[in-house]
């Protein structure tokens, strides 16, 4: 494999950047640890593990994004201490990030050069410009026209912009997040082909990737991580998707969940059938039963909260039926799927979830100020009171219960989304990443009142990218991959066989 | 404690300026001096109930003078045509039917409030034009506009009608926010449009609500204005008005961002004003020089609660 992109002359020369024991800890979490490897000029290094593994901390760490809480960066044998990403483009790491960061009603040139435009005194030197520009198209054989507005080229040419920005920077590095992510199957292979043009040209790169089929195509070396350590640095020959799969999931299914879940015999609540939307979300039917806990796993961007939004009415769906125990759900707005017993809790607390600056107790009650009113006019005591009650039903922690609820902790704003679901007492109820960021008593306190909701009889639909809490928590998996139900899966669970489902590989239920 | 200052440092400014200017100036402490400053800001206190209202929900409403413009015009003709109250009736409902059909407009496209009611403005005072048929319309009948003048400029425990009217309004608007599911629903709105679109809430509806509102007070001061001078003038309302009434709404300490605030902040704002140009007066500040200072305070009072709230966060 080495020897295909001249990396026997490079593995033999000192690597490019030398990661020694990093780590790095997000307040109680810990993201990286005790992580160390090499990457060499002229290779592609893919990095890979399930969410929340640490790849992208890693990634960060290496662009100066981050810095490590312990452990040592060498980049072209001197050792480094980035504190920022300009420190690391100056240091010859560049990273293209998940999103693309270009202005997009200027030119291709302009925001390649955009931070270091060349000029002549007060004005931009276009003769400079254009001939650094052509050196750059004669080093990556990058065919986009130098003055096209980056608006009008497709994604992947975007990308393509942003390699050849990283590039002008000088870059001996580039740290490349999910670059495939957002890229229709034509524009993947474009993009593929500019990594091996530029990794030829001698650029390191290192590929963040959730698709391991590319990664496997692409990489001379594969570095799997798990929970924030490094499991192994292995030659791409010597992988396959399985193997990659093991690596990434561990032998051991270690549960932190007690018993194992039963599948639920209820009558069922949410009947969703032939679920369309175009370019979204492809025949979803399903059925969720009182008491049940129905988990929706899949990678980020699979389309589960695609599906949630549609059921909630909160985005258009093409074709499909909804029905709430029986009866037809048309919702135009989550106003009309509320009325009718459908609540969700949305995936960002902060941004769809929770008004920071609003009082605690106003946004526990936000789905139901209307009742608690009377002729429209509220009262505050009367408000208060019965937040007090949901406040202790969840076991939120708080002073004062008119402090705005953006001086909470993560896992205390998360539980006023439950207490204003269980305000709601919906037929149906849907949480979207309801952990995330949260710490470990907030979690546990989290999967205990869904326990409880569903002991109740509400239908629960379950979504997350944690893939262990799924398998705790859900009497039911559903996994969803490019907007389509992939698997069905019951308990017990085949961890490995959930997994290869999230990356499009059908198993057998067993 | 930052937070309070924060929030209570538009009160402590008031007073202190008060006190100073009760020192300072003998005439200050008067009943005619104080029933002077309400009856200079009647209008602006109605302007600057809704603003507050409308920027809560995070929004702005640009049109309310070229609204105020319209109704005054119609609300003369439609008393020369079909008498007092049928003609102030249509007046408030017209300035609400204005703001309702904005309100639709910017929800329905999604344009971006601050250009979309400033096209509307345009809108509303070329509608003004045609219903003056581009020039003045005056209330013909004589007794009718004696009737008008008692109530408007009639003083009432001392306090002109006109003023009564406002204030009456303000309270009522106040009450809304504050006590009434609607005022709830606008905080929510304002605070976080998606998280409140989640949670039930018809966003929508709210908003359009807010622009009406902002509307029918608009309406309230052209039905005053025509009250007051018996006819209708094309520019009987300038837009500086608006912009007097956000500037003192963001003064009184209503976030610019939506979500937090209340009315009687936009009233103090308003009461500062005034306080700031009667003082400047009364001290015999040149009126050349009170329009600078008046603009340096406001970015003052501004630029302190940037100050105060980025040392709340850190």
């Amino acid at each position: 494999m080495n020897d295909q992109m001249g990396g026997g002359e490079s593995s033999a020369s000192p690597p490019v950047v030398s990661l020694r024991n990093l780590s790095k800890s997000f307040g109680a979490t810990r993201a990286v640890a005790d992580v160390s490897f090499d990457i060499h000029a002229g290779q592609v290094v893919g990095l890979v593990g399930e969410n929340g593994a640490g790849k992208s901390t890693v990634g960060k760490i290496i662009a100066g994004m981050h810095s490590p809480d312990s452990g040592r960066i060498i980049i072209n044998g001197a050792e480094r201490q980035l504190k920022s990403p300009f420190e690391g483009i100056r240091a010859g790491v560049s990273m293209m990030a998940q999103e693309i960061t270009l202005v997009p009603d200027r030119s291709v040139e302009e925001n390649i050069f955009l931070g270091d435009l060349p000029r002549r005194g007060p004005l931009p030197n276009r003769a400079e410009m254009r001939r650094r520009y052509d050196e750059l198209v004669e080093f990556t054989q990058f065919d986009l026209s130098p003055s096209a507005k980056v608006s009008s080229l497709r994604i992947a040419d975007q990308q393509k912009v942003e390699i050849m920005r990283t590039i002008s920077q000088q870059a001996k590095v580039v740290v490349m997040d999910e670059p495939s992510a957002a890229l229709t199957a034509d524009e993947v292979q474009r993009l593929h082909q500019s990594i091996r043009k530029i990794a030829a040209g001698g650029v390191a790169v290192l590929l963040i990737s959730h698709f391991l089929e590319e990664v496997l195509d692409l990489t001379n070396q594969v570095v799997v991580m798990r929970d924030g350590e490094l499991i192994r640095v292995s030659p791409t020959s010597e992988e396959t998707v399985d193997s990659l799969v093991s690596g990434m999931v561990g032998r051991t299914l270690v549960t932190e969940y007690g018993q194992t879940k039963e599948a639920s015999t209820g009558n069922v609540r949410l009947d969703v059938a032939r679920l369309n939307r175009t370019g979204m979300l492809h025949d979803i039917s399903f059925t969720v039963r009182a008491g049940e806990i129905l988990g929706l796993a899949g990678l980020i961007g699979s389309g589960r909260s695609e599906i949630a939004r549609a059921i909630l009415g909160a985005d258009p769906k093409d074709s499909g039926t909804i029905r709430v125990d029986g009866n037809e759900l048309r919702a135009r707005t989550p106003s009309d799927a509320i009325k009718r017993g459908v609540f969700m809790v949305p995936e960002n607390r902060k941004e769809q979830g929770l008004v920071l600056i609003g009082s605690i107790y106003s946004n526990l009650l936000m789905a139901s100020f209307s009742r608690l009113a009377t002729l429209g006019v509220t009262i505050v005591s009367k408000m208060k009171k019965q937040a007090q009650a949901l406040a202790k039903s969840v076991d939120l922690r708080f002073s004062d219960i008119s402090q705005p609820a953006g001086s909470l902790s993560g896992g205390n704003q998360q539980k006023i989304l439950f207490g204003r679901a269980i305000e709601i007492n919906p037929s149906v109820l849907i949480v979207d990443e309801p952990t995330r960021g949260v710490d470990i008593a907030a979690k546990r306190a989290i999967h205990g009142i869904l326990e409880e909701r569903a002991a109740e009889g509400t239908a629960v639909l379950f979504i997350s990218s944690e893939l262990e809490e799924v398998l705790g928590v859900c009497n039911r998996i559903l996994v969803v991959h490019g907007g389509r139900i992939e698997a069905e899966f019951y308990p017990p669970y085949n961890k490995e066989a959930v997994v290869s489902a999230f990356f499009g590989k059908k198993w057998k239920v067993q | 404690m930052i937070e309070k200052i924060r929030s209570y440092g538009i009160v402590g400014v008031f007073l202190g300026l008060f006190i100073v200017l009760a020192v300072s100036s003998s005439s200050f402490l008067s009943v005619r001096n104080a029933t002077n400053i309400l009856d200079q800001s009647a209008i602006l206190l109605i302007f600057a109930a809704t603003t507050t209202v409308s920027v809560i929900a995070g929004v702005f409403d640009l049109s309310i003078a070229a609204v105020a413009t319209a109704s005054a015009i119609l609300t003369v003709t439609s008393i020369n045509a079909f008498g007092i109250g049928p003609g102030i009736i249509l007046g408030l409902l017209f300035g609400t039917l204005l703001g309702a059909v904005t309100g639709f407009a910017i929800t329905s496209t999604n344009v971006n409030s601050f250009i979309g009611t400033l096209a509307a403005s345009f809108t509303y005072r070329g509608l003004g034009l045609i219903l003056a048929s581009g020039g003045l319309v005056t209330i013909a009948d004589r007794d009718v506009v004696d009737n008008l003048l008692a109530v408007t400029e009639g003083r009432y425990f001392g306090v002109k009608g006109a003023v009564w009217i406002a204030l009456v309004f303000v309270l009522l608007v106040g009450l809304m926010l504050s006590k009434t599911v609607f005022g709830r629903k606008i905080y929510a709105v304002g605070g976080n449009r998606e998280a409140a679109y989640l949670a039930g809430i018809r966003t929508t509806r709210v908003l359009i609500s807010v622009y009406a509102l902002s509307g029918f007070g608009a309406g309230l001061a052209g039905v005053i204005y025509a009250g007051r001078y018996a006819s209708g003038a094309t520019n009987a309302f300038s837009d500086t008005l608006v912009f007097t009434a956000i500037a003192a709404a963001v003064v009184g300490g209503v976030s610019i961002f939506g979500g937090s605030g209340a009315v009687w902040r936009g009233v103090l704002g308003v009461l500062t004003f005034a306080l700031i140009g009667n003082g400047l007066n009364l001290l015999g500040v040149d009126t050349t020089y009170q329009l600078t200072i008046l603009g340096l305070l406001i970015f003052l009072a501004v630029a302190a609660d940037q100050v105060f709230r980025r040392t709340a966060r850190t």
